[in-house]
C-alpha cells in the first residue's frame, strides 16, 4: 500500500509537469486549433531563457519567468504573424511549416550551445518536503500548484474576460465573431501570444528538474498533444485532467510494467481515446470538428 | 479545359475554398494524356533519372549519393501515394519502413534467408499491418490523423527498444558481410545504386498506373472532399485503405533495402522523424505533393544537398543541416505549397498564355 501511494504521488507531481507543458497547447490546439509542433521548442527556449538569467545574473528561475514568458511570447507572436497566419486556412501545411520551425529550432540551439547539457544549480532542485512517510521534490510540488493556479486562471480568462471570449467566438464561427465586431486575426495574434508565454513559463519552472538540452522539447510535444487530446479540446479543466492521467499512469506503468515502455502504455491509451471518443474525456462531443471545418 | 477547372475531373470555381484546397491540382497535361503518352513520358523521365548513374559510375562517393537518393526518392513516392494522391498526411510511416527493416534483418542473420525472398512477403505483412492500424485512424481528418501515426511511430519505436531478443533493442542488428546477388550485398557501390533505381522506377510506374486508375481517381476525389466523394457512392474508408496498403508495402521494400544496404539498423535510425517518417513527406513536398515525378525530384535537390551541407559543417557547425531543412520546409509551406512541379507548371502556363 505504502507503495501504491508513493508511486501515485509521484505520477500525480509528473503530472502536474505534463500539466504546465501542455497548458500553452491547449489554448493554441485545443482552442483555437493551431496545429504546433513547434511547441516543446518554446518549452525548450523558456528553459534556455530560464537558465541564462540564472548564469549571468544569478536570476532565481522564479523571479525570471516574469522576464522570460513575456519574451517567448513575442516570439510566439512572430510565428503567428510570419508563419501560421498566411496558412490560417490550412493544418496539413501548418503541420510542415510547424515541424520546420522544430528542426530548425532545436538544431540552431544545439548549434549555440554545441550539445553541451545545461543545468541550474542551486539548492532549490534538490530540497526535499517530508509529509508523513512521503519524500516530495519541492520543485515538483511547485509545479503541480503552478500548473492548477494558471489552469484555473486560464479558465477565469476563457469564460469571464472579453478577451476570452472572443477567443472562444473565433474558433467557433470567424464570420460570424467578424460580424460582432471581433478583430479575427488579432484575436489570434493574442492566443498564439499567450499560448507560446504559457509554453515559455512552463520552461522556466521546469530548469531547476531537467537539464537543458536542445532536444528537451521532444520530451513534451506529443505528451502535449496527447494530455489536450485526451483531456477534450477545448476543454481547459479537461488537459488538466489529461496532465495529470498521463502523468500517473506513467508512473504506474513504469513501476508496474517496465520503465522502458512506461510512454507506451499512455500513448496506446491517448491512440484508444483518439479513436473511440476524439473529442476526449470532458470535450463536447464533435469538439475536434470545431475549427477545421470550411470557414472564412 | 477551362481555367478553373482543378485538373482531376472536379470542377470547381475560382472562388471556391482556397484553404480547403491544401493539396495542388496534378498537373492538367497529366490528366488527358493518352495511356501511351504517360508511359512514354515515364520511360523518358527515368532515363533522365539514369543519367547521373552513368555519369559517376565510376566515382564510389557519388554513387553512394545517388543510391542513396533513388531509395529515399522511392520512399517519398511511396508516401506520396496516400500522402499525396489520397491526402491522409501520414507521418508515421517510420512503422512500415521499420517492419521491412527489421522482418528482413532478422531472416538473414537468423536463418540466412535471402532478403530477395523476404522482400515481397514482408512487404505485404507490412500492408496487413498499416490496413490494422490505419482502419480505425481514418475516421480521423486532418491534422488528427497526423498526430495519431506519429503516436504509432513513438510507440512502434519503444516496443523497437524493449523486444531486445526480436529486434536487439538499443544495440540494434547488424547483418554480416556476404557479398553476392543471393545476399543483395555487393563489393561495389553501383550495385547498390542499381538496385536502388528499379526501386524507384517500380514506385514511380505504380504511381503512374494508378494515377490512371480508377483506385487512383477515387483517392483523389477522398482527398479534394471526402464528404463529397461518400456521397458520389466512394466507398471512402476502402479507397484509403487500399491506398495505405499499397503504401505501406512498398515503404516496407524500400526498408528492406535499406537494411541490405546499411548492413546496421538501430531504432534511432529507422523512427527518427526528421530522417525517416517526417523526411519521407517532406521530399514529397519539396518537389510537389501529389505529383507523379514530385518526390523523386525532391529526393534529387535535398539528398545531395544535405549530404553536402553534413560533410562541410558536420564538425564546426552542428546540427546545421537539419536545421537549414526545417527551414526549407517551413518556407515550402509558406511560398512553394505545390513544390517545384507547381512552380514548373506556373511556368508554363505563363508562358503558353503568352502570344
Amino acid at each position: 500500500m505504502d507503495i501504491f501511494l508513493t508511486v501515485l504521488v509521484f505520477g500525480l507531481l509528473l503530472g502536474g509537469i505534463y500539466g504546465l507543458v501542455s497548458i500553452g497547447l491547449n489554448l493554441i490546439f485545443g482552442v483555437v486549433r493551431i496545429v504546433n509542433f513547434a511547441q516543446g521548442e518554446l518549452v525548450m527556449f523558456g528553459m534556455y531563457g530560464g537558465f541564462f538569467a540564472w548564469h549571468w545574473w544569478g536570476l532565481n528561475p522564479y523571479l525570471s519567468v516574469f522576464l522570460v514568458a513575456p519574451l517567448v511570447g513575442l516570439l510566439g507572436v512572430a510565428i503567428q504573424r510570419l508563419v501560421i497566419q498566411p496558412l490560417q486556412h490550412e493544418p496539413n501545411m501548418q503541420i510542415f511549416a510547424t515541424f520546420g520551425l522544430l528542426m530548425l529550432f532545436q538544431n540552431l540551439m544545439l548549434m549555440a550551445s554545441r550539445g553541451e547539457a545545461y543545468s541550474v544549480g542551486g539548492q532549490v532542485g534538490s530540497t526535499v518536503l517530508e509529509v508523513g512517510d512521503l519524500k516530495l521534490s519541492l520543485v515538483r510540488v511547485v509545479t503541480l500548484l503552478a500548473a492548477t493556479l494558471i489552469t484555473i486562471g486560464l479558465h477565469l480568462f476563457l469564460s469571464r474576460t472579453m478577451t476570452g471570449k472572443a477567443i472562444r467566438a473565433v474558433t467557433q464561427d470567424k464570420r460570424a465573431a467578424r460580424a460582432m465586431g471581433i478583430n479575427v486575426e488579432k484575436t489570434f495574434l493574442i492566443t498564439f501570444g499567450i499560448g507560446a508565454a504559457l509554453a515559455g513559463m512552463a520552461g522556466v519552472l521546469l530548469t531547476p528538474i531537467y537539464s537543458i538540452t536542445p532536444a528537451v522539447g521532444g520530451n513534451f510535444i506529443l505528451a502535449a498533444f496527447a494530455v489536450v487530446v485526451l483531456g477534450g479540446l477545448g476543454s481547459v479543466w479537461g488537459a488538466y485532467l489529461g496532465g495529470l492521467i498521463v502523468g500517473i499512469v506513467e508512473a504506474f506503468a513504469g513501476f508496474y510494467i517496465d520503465p522502458v515502455l512506461r510512454s507506451a502504455v499512455w500513448f496506446v491509451i491517448f491512440l484508444i481515446v483518439l479513436v473511440v471518443k476524439p473529442s476526449g474525456l470532458l470535450g463536447q462531443v464533435g469538439a475536434e470538428e470545431v475549427g477545421f471545418r470550411e470557414q472564412h | 479545359m477551362s481555367s478553373t477547372d482543378t485538373g482531376n475531373g472536379i470542377a470547381t470555381g475560382p472562388a471556391a475554398t482556397p484553404g480547403r484546397r491544401a493539396f495542388p491540382a496534378a498537373p492538367a497535361s497529366e490528366v488527358i494524356a493518352s495511356a501511351r503518352r504517360a508511359w512514354l513520358t515515364y520511360l523518358g523521365g527515368m532515363a533522365l533519372a539514369f543519367l547521373p548513374f552513368v555519369v559517376f559510375v565510376n566515382d564510389a562517393h557519388w554513387l553512394n549519393i545517388i543510391a542513396l537518393t533513388y531509395l529515399m526518392g522511392g520512399l517519398a513516392a511511396s508516401w506520396n501515394i496516400i500522402g499525396g494522391f489520397g491526402g491522409q498526411f501520414s507521418l508515421g510511416h517510420g512503422v512500415f519502413f521499420a517492419i521491412g527493416a527489421y522482418t528482413t534483418a532478422i531472416f538473414v542473420t537468423r536463418w540466412g534467408v535471402s532478403p530477395w525472398a523476404t522482400m515481397i512477403p514482408t512487404a505485404i505483412f507490412a500492408a496487413c499491418v498499416a490496413m490494422l492500424i490505419s482502419w480505425p485512424t481514418f475516421r480521423l481528418r486532418g491534422p488528427f490523423f497526423a498526430i495519431a501515426t506519429l503516436a504509432f511511430n513513438e510507440v512502434a519505436f519503444v516496443l523497437a527498444n524493449h523486444a531486445e531478443s526480436l529486434t536487439g533493442g538499443p544495440r540494434g542488428l547488424s547483418i554480416p558481410f556476404r557479398a553476392g546477388l543471393a545476399n543483395m550485398i555487393f563489393r561495389d557501390r553501383w550495385a547498390y545504386a542499381l538496385l536502388m533505381f528499379g526501386f524507384v522506377a517500380l514506385v514511380i510506374a505504380l504511381s503512374v498506373w494508378l494515377r490512371r486508375s480508377r483506385l487512383g481517381y477515387y483517392l483523389l476525389a477522398v482527398r479534394e472532399d471526402e464528404d463529397a466523394a461518400r456521397a458520389a457512392g466512394i466507398n471512402v474508408l476502402a479507397v484509403k485503405l487500399k491506398g495505405m496498403a499499397l503504401s505501406a508495402g512498398l515503404t516496407a521494400i524500400g526498408g528492406t533495402l535499406f537494411t541490405m544496404y546499411l548492413r546496421y539498423i538501430d531504432p534511432p535510425t529507422l523512427f527518427t522523424l526528421p530522417e525517416v517518417g517526417v523526411k519521407f513527406a517532406l521530399l514529397a513536398l519539396i518537389g510537389g505533393i501529389g505529383t507523379i515525378w514530385g518526390p523523386l525530384l525532391g529526393a534529387a535537390l535535398i539528398v545531395p544537398f544535405e549530404n553536402w551541407l553534413r560533410s562541410a559543417y558536420a564538425d564546426s557547425l552542428p546540427g546545421f543541416s537539419l536545421a537549414v531543412l526545417g527551414l526549407l520546409m517551413v518556407l515550402a509551406a509558406l511560398f512553394m505549397k505545390r513544390g517545384i512541379m507547381g512552380l514548373v507548371e506556373d511556368l508554363l502556363k505563363r508562358t503558353r498564355r503568352k502570344p
